[in-house]
């Protein structure tokens, strides 16, 4: 488990760039501007406190459910190049030798990179999350201040916002790797035999299903038939109703409802029979790997 | 049979070695035993099959045959064998991204026989300092590292594949007598490739020659230095007397005929010329012109 836990170590230090001094460049670029945008009167601090004062609490909410979504956006992009590049980064660093000589299997290797996927590098950008909603908060509450419009007694209300965004971004973004997980395992293993053209690859695979399946069994035209259709399901994200309805609702934002509904119209059994797949393209590029010329 | 083959556990076990690649066979049915607390020189010309062979032996490749490392089937059980096991590859291949602090402490947790004091200390006296980052070491340091590394992980083999490729002399010279102090005791076996094998030849203590995929010598140093013989002879008539004692390779240096005896009695040389041991890159030369130096290899 000590050499397992490692492995992972290893995946942040060597992807901590996009996973860590990326977003906190952008945080601080965003926070920098905000800053700059107060002091140069662009954003006039009595204007936008007044603002607050329509909804003020909806607009922490709000405000950092975006900066969320936002994040999530982002954490998904860097993922899908982390899967194309880190599962061949070992033989692109020259360093396959190198890992080789370690007494690790290959299977235990491969499976670290997409655990790795899975926890320490989506954990930190939501590490990052919670910082930037940290920071967004501060601004907002300290306008308010300037106006008049918030209260030092308002800070309980605003924490426990706060955690609840916290919460549902977590939620969030859990049932979303699970969801995505199987994605994730095919492009590895595919960049594990192909490097970065596992890309274009992972994306031509399912239209070549699909073509043949409207080849052999017929349809409107190739992008017609069950194969495709499944993989626009399957590609949707992880939803719910719950946020349609906030909207309307002068209810404030409850992220234990949230997630319980989340988790209630997820499709568990795919989720299970992703995580299958997952793990079997995964032992499937490691049995290549373990074959494959080293140097 | 060779003389190195006696040995009741040896550290290395092949029978019937072979290896293809695209229908060619690279390897041609090896047979060989490496016994405990030997340092062997595995040499042969570029594509003769000695990264291959030790790719099979550190189970990095597949084969036909069979062999066993420590008792293991490397290709079956690399990761378990790798406990015991360290080497070097003939690239740089340490990972870059690294510092150097981060590849002790990374190593500390993944590898269970390796020494981050150990590594540390042989550090010690070279210009790599924990903070610095292995892409920005030169390629004499990263060697130094590397050793380090490996020197520090509590191996019963060591397989260093062209360690010193690229390197100049003095780092040569330094990266191997590293290795025989810091190293080398009798509980540890050694199996080396180099081309640049005089550099070598003191260390050893066995040689292998491999030549197109078969084992054409596989000696301990002590029985090269009896079985063969260097004879430079300049007159005429002797080298007429000399070619008929069947030498294995004959040319001409600077004027002066060299000719290369195998398990020919120096008393009947000495009276013909000057007497020496040919010197491992002279044997090297001498017998990879020749169909088999060790016509009796696999009886």
């Amino acid at each position: 488990m000590k050499a397992f836990s490692a492995l992972i170590h290893r995946e942040f230090i060597e992807h901590r760039g996009a996973f860590l001094i990326g977003p906190l460049i952008l945080v601080a670029l965003l926070f920098g501007a905000t800053i700059l945008a107060f002091t140069v009167g662009r954003v006039d601090a009595r204007f936008s406190g007044a603002i607050f004062t329509l909804a003020p609490l909806r607009v922490y909410e709000v405000g950092f459910l975006g900066f969320g979504l936002g994040w999530l956006l982002y954490l998904i992009s860097v993922l899908i190049f982390y899967c194309a590049d880190g599962f061949a980064a070992d033989k692109r660093d020259n360093a396959m030798l190198f890992w080789k000589s370690m007494p690790i299997s290959d299977f235990r290797m491969l499976l670290s990179k997409l655990v790795a996927a899975l926890t320490i590098l989506p954990g930190t950008v939501y590490g990052v999350a919670l910082l930037s909603g940290f920071l967004l908060f501060g601004v907002a509450f300290t306008t308010m201040m300037i106006t008049g419009t918030a209260s030092w007694g308002s800070l309980g209300n605003i924490a426990g916002v706060y955690v609840q965004v916290a919460f549902a971004i977590l939620v969030t973004l859990v049932c979303g790797l699970l969801w995505y997980l199987p994605f994730m395992g095919v492009a590895g293993a595919l960049a594990t035999a192909l490097g970065r053209w596992a890309l274009p690859v992972s994306a031509l695979l399912p239209a070549l299903v699909s073509v043949l399946e409207w080849v052999t069994l017929g349809g409107l035209h190739p992008f017609d038939t069950n194969s495709w259709r499944y993989l626009e399901w399957r590609l949707a994200p992880p939803s719910t109703d719950y946020l349609d309805t906030l909207f309307v609702t002068d209810a404030p934002f409850n992220a234990l409802t949230y997630a319980m509904t989340l988790i209630d119209q997820m499709d568990w059994l795919q989720v299970g029979l992703g995580a299958g797949l997952a793990l079997a393209a995964i032992y499937i590029a490691s049995e290549y790997r373990r074959r494959a010329a080293a140097n | 049979m060779t003389d190195a083959t006696l040995t009741s556990n040896p550290v290395v076990s092949a029978r019937g070695l072979k290896k293809s690649f695209g229908g060619k066979q690279i390897l041609h049915g090896l047979d060989f035993d490496i016994p405990a607390g030997r340092i062997y020189g595995l040499i042969g010309h570029n594509g003769a099959g000695k990264t291959t062979t030790l790719n099979a032996m550190l189970g990095l490749t597949s084969y036909e045959g069979t062999i066993r490392v420590l008792g293991e089937d490397p290709f079956a059980h690399r990761a378990r064998l790798m406990e015991n096991v360290a080497f070097i590859s003939d690239v740089a291949s340490l990972p870059r991204f690294l510092r150097v602090r981060e590849l002790f402490a990374l190593l500390t947790n993944i590898h269970p026989n390796f020494s981050p004091d150990k590594a540390r200390s042989f550090l010690e006296g070279t210009d790599i300092r924990p903070e610095m980052k292995i892409r920005t070491l030169s390629k004499g340091m990263v060697a130094q590292l590397h050793l380090a590394v490996v020197m520090a992980i509590d191996a019963k083999l060591l397989v260093l594949d062209e360690p010193t490729l690229g390197l100049d002399i003095s780092y040569r010279k330094r990266f191997y007598r590293r290795l025989l102090e810091d190293y080398m005791s009798e509980e540890r076996t050694l199996i080396i490739t180099t081309h640049q094998v005089d550099e070598i030849e003191f260390m050893l203590s066995d040689i292998m020659f491999i030549r197109d995929g078969d084992l054409i010598l596989h000696m301990q140093m002590e029985t090269v230095n009896e079985k063969f013989s260097q004879l430079v002879v300049n007159e005429p008539e002797l080298q007429v007397e000399a070619r008929a004692l069947a030498p294995v390779y004959e040319e001409t240096r600077f004027g002066q005929t060299v000719m290369i005896y195998d398990g020919v009695d120096r008393a009947r040389l000495e009276p013909l010329g000057r007497v020496s041991t040919p010197t491992m890159s002279d044997l090297f030369v001498a017998l990879m012109q020749r169909p088999t130096a060790n016509p009796e290899r696999g009886q």
